[in-house]
């Protein structure tokens, strides 16, 4: 016992030290940020980057929230992750339902295609979304962008919950198959409540994801009023000019609130992406 | 326990369900609120990416006032977009019914140009002759108004408009100079001589960018030293073959290295970006900035602890050209209101404003400028611009070309390859643009 925990003790205190390090590693551009934030322009143009900020400088902030109508845009982003997360956790569970438990032939074949249309570049998709988008009238609207997720979402999703459901206890099914309960029963008062903690993680996922976006948004959001949180933050990088100070302000007025939800739904995060097993 | 998860999947559903049919209602009333084109109660959709305190800002602000003022029961609906979307979106947005009235563009082959040969702009020919637009601008700011039915830029039909110009010029610290006892020069040589003073005492003396663009313009400025004016012609608008190791480029890439050897330019340079060579000078750290006016109207709010100036390149060419233009696309569905929009930006109270806020304006009246500072870069640039100086800039003949000039120069910077083989790189990609224009 002595000896090993001798042996121990250092490889610890190495692991520690490696994860303040990587701790710090990643915190840096947070701290810059938020340091660049709070200060003038004069100030970050005669000091740079890392110097500490004379005062709280709010400015570039409250210019920043007016310029862009950044309520207006939070809002857009909360409608379209929150639909979107939603929407894509439905579809996920409706087929992997049928893939993961029902045995769908050639469901191997099925989650492969998944998968590839999940390492699909976006760019690749934005033509033919366009062209799609704008036949159907939806070009220029949020119900395109939030058709767009949910769909590319749930591919991801599918995947994913195709493979925790193969692995579902087959004892409850069972059991409540010969209780008389219908298919569609089994799926929602069996499965879905029993893989909560599975299907949570994954609407979180989708939320940060979706409020991530920019490439398809920036396509397809064209007027300003319908324009999501990252598409505002592009309006500060100019042709040649890139104000540092209001960039930081926003750029941290975007991340709040993604920072804020994970805050509160850490808990379920921290639960993992395992299903709770026969109870 | 399953009641629990059954409701609140329901509501989830029915939550979706609600959210979507409410976004699906908000699109449409906004299609149906901007789409007016009747006599009464129209509405002008302009775009631009110019921030609201720029001198481009503020005076297209005050054109937007006086629009609304000469036209009673219009309203503008002006909206401030990103560079990165205009630049990446514009050939779908303007394919669509979402089309703008009026947007601001980039000049040049690769943007404007491609545009205008998709047929996704107006033809403004015969209103810039009816309202003299083309008496107002020179002919080398009219190179990038104009392009050919290839989407090549120098003649055929208007396709835009600009309102101000833009150069590359010599950012100095006065207050380095005076310490250092530097005069500001007047020839290349004495340029040179001042350059080797300050590396002679320790100092670098020219703030440089190698990952982006100042350090290609650089290079560019030292070619234009021993160019004409048949040659910009023949590199910019394909007008002639160009020897990429003829005298120009061959002096180009010789000298930076010298300067990097000399101590003129920081080696570690290579890998500056614009930004960080801007504060940089802003900073104090560097006596001369060269790079272009786009800068003035920072260097002049944010500059407090010396006095600056700037004066033209030593040389008869520098980079420069008219700045983005006004354009109007075809499916825009008030031409007309767009047309008189473009007018009253050309008119002298805002072009004076321009000029007045830190811009160069491209038909501005010299007198009403008052501002020492501002009237120097405007009548800088109006001597270039009578000198038939303006050069346009290195990146434009091919697609992709700029990143092409960044490795290149980066490479002499770094001194990783001689100027010779820097040469036959940046020749390539030149000559395989020319063959595919060919076809």
């Amino acid at each position: 016992m002595t000896p090993d925990r001798t042996i121990r003790q250092p490889g610890r205190w190495a692991v520690l030290a490696a994860l303040v390090v990587l701790a710090v590693v990643m915190l840096f551009p947070f701290v810059i940020v938020t340091l660049n934030a709070f200060k003038s322009p004069a100030e970050y143009s005669s000091g740079g980057p890392l110097s500490l900020p004379h005062g709280l400088y709010l400015d570039g902030i409250v210019a920043f929230w007016n310029r862009v109508d950044f309520g207006l845009k939070l809002w857009n982003s909360l409608l379209i992750s929150g639909v979107v997360a939603v929407a894509a956790v439905v579809l996920s569970v409706l087929n992997a339902y049928a893939l993961g438990i029902g045995k769908v032939r050639g469901r191997l074949w099925i989650l492969v295609l998944f998968l590839v249309a999940n390492t699909l570049p976006q760019e690749a998709l934005v033509y033919p979304l366009y062209y799609l988008s704008k036949e159907v009238g939806l070009y220029d609207s949020k119900l395109a962008v939030i058709l767009i997720f949910t769909v590319i979402q749930a591919a991801f999703g599918t995947y994913l919950l195709s493979s925790v459901l193969g692995q579902f206890p087959r004892g409850i099914l069972e059991a409540a198959e010969i209780d008389g309960a219908s298919r569609s029963r089994m799926l929602w008062r069996i499965v879905v409540p029993i893989s909560r903690p599975t299907l949570s993680v994954l609407l979180i996922f989708f939320f940060i994801w979706t409020w991530n976006e920019f490439f398809l948004p920036m396509v397809f959001l064209i007027a300003n009023d319908n324009q999501t949180v990252p598409v505002a933050l592009g309006v500060l990088q100019g042709e040649k000019m890139m104000d540092a100070t209001m960039s930081s302000a926003s750029a941290l007025l975007g991340i709040i609130p993604a920072v804020a939800f994970f805050l509160i739904f850490q808990r379920t995060l921290t639960r993992g992406v395992t299903v709770g097993a026969i109870k | 326990m399953f009641r629990v998860g059954r409701s609140a999947a329901v509501a989830a559903l029915a939550a979706a369900a609600l959210a979507l049919s409410a976004c699906g209602g908000s699109s449409d009333d906004s299609n149906s609120g901007s789409g007016g084109g009747s006599a009464e109660g129209r509405t002008l959709t302009l775009w631009h990416y110019e921030t609201g305190n720029s001198a481009m800002g503020t005076a297209w602000a005050q054109a937007i006032k006086d629009f609304e003022a000469s036209h009673p029961g219009v309203k503008v609906k002006f909206e401030e977009k990103g560079f990165e979307q205009i630049q990446k979106t514009a050939s779908m947005v303007l394919n669509s019914d979402e089309a703008p009235d009026i947007m601001e563009y980039n000049k040049g082959n690769a943007t404007a140009g491609q545009l205008s040969k998709q047929g996704l702009l107006t033809d403004l020919s015969e209103e810039a002759t009816k309202r003299g637009w083309d008496k107002l601008l020179s002919p080398s700011l009219q190179t990038t108004a104009k392009y050919d039915e290839r989407g090549i830029m120098g003649s055929g039909k208007w396709f835009g408009v600009p309102n101000y110009g833009e150069y590359v010029m010599v950012y100095y610290n006065k207050d380095m100079f005076e310490k250092a006892g530097v005069k500001v020069p007047t020839s290349f040589d004495e340029f040179t001589a001042a350059l080797d003073a300050f590396a002679k005492k320790g100092t670098t003396p020219i703030a440089m960018a190698g990952a982006e663009y100042p350090a290609q313009q650089l290079f560019y400025l030292l070619a234009l030293n021993k160019a004409n004016r048949a040659w910009i012609d023949s590199f910019e608008l394909y007008k002639g073959k160009v020897d990429f190791h003829g005298p120009e480029f061959t002096y180009a890439a010789q000298t930076i290295s010298d300067w990097v050897k000399k101590g003129y330019i920081g080696k570690d340079s290579a890998g500056m970006k614009a930004e960080d060579m801007g504060v940089a000078f802003i900073g104090g750290k560097y006596p001369i900035m060269v790079s272009g006016s786009w800068w003035f109207g920072r260097m002049q709010e944010e500059i407090k602890d010396f006095k600056w100036g700037s004066f033209l390149w030593p040389g008869q060419f520098a980079p420069g050209s008219s700045g983005n233009i006004w354009v109007v696309p075809e499916k825009s569905e008030n031409k007309d209101l767009a047309y008189d929009f473009i007018d009253i930006t050309m008119k002298k109270e805002i072009q004076n404003l321009l000029g007045n806020s830190g811009g160069v304006p491209v038909a501005a009246d010299p007198t009403a400028i008052t501002d020492a500072q501002n009237k120097e870069l405007i009548e800088n640039f109006n001597k270039l611009s009578t000198q038939d100086g303006l050069a346009f800039y290195p990146d434009w003949p091919a697609p992709g070309y700029y990143d092409v000039l960044v490795a290149g120069v980066q490479e002499l910077i770094n001194g990783s390859k001689k100027p010779e083989e820097v040469l036959d790189e940046i020749a390539q990609p030149y000559n395989d643009n020319l063959a595919d224009i060919a076809e």
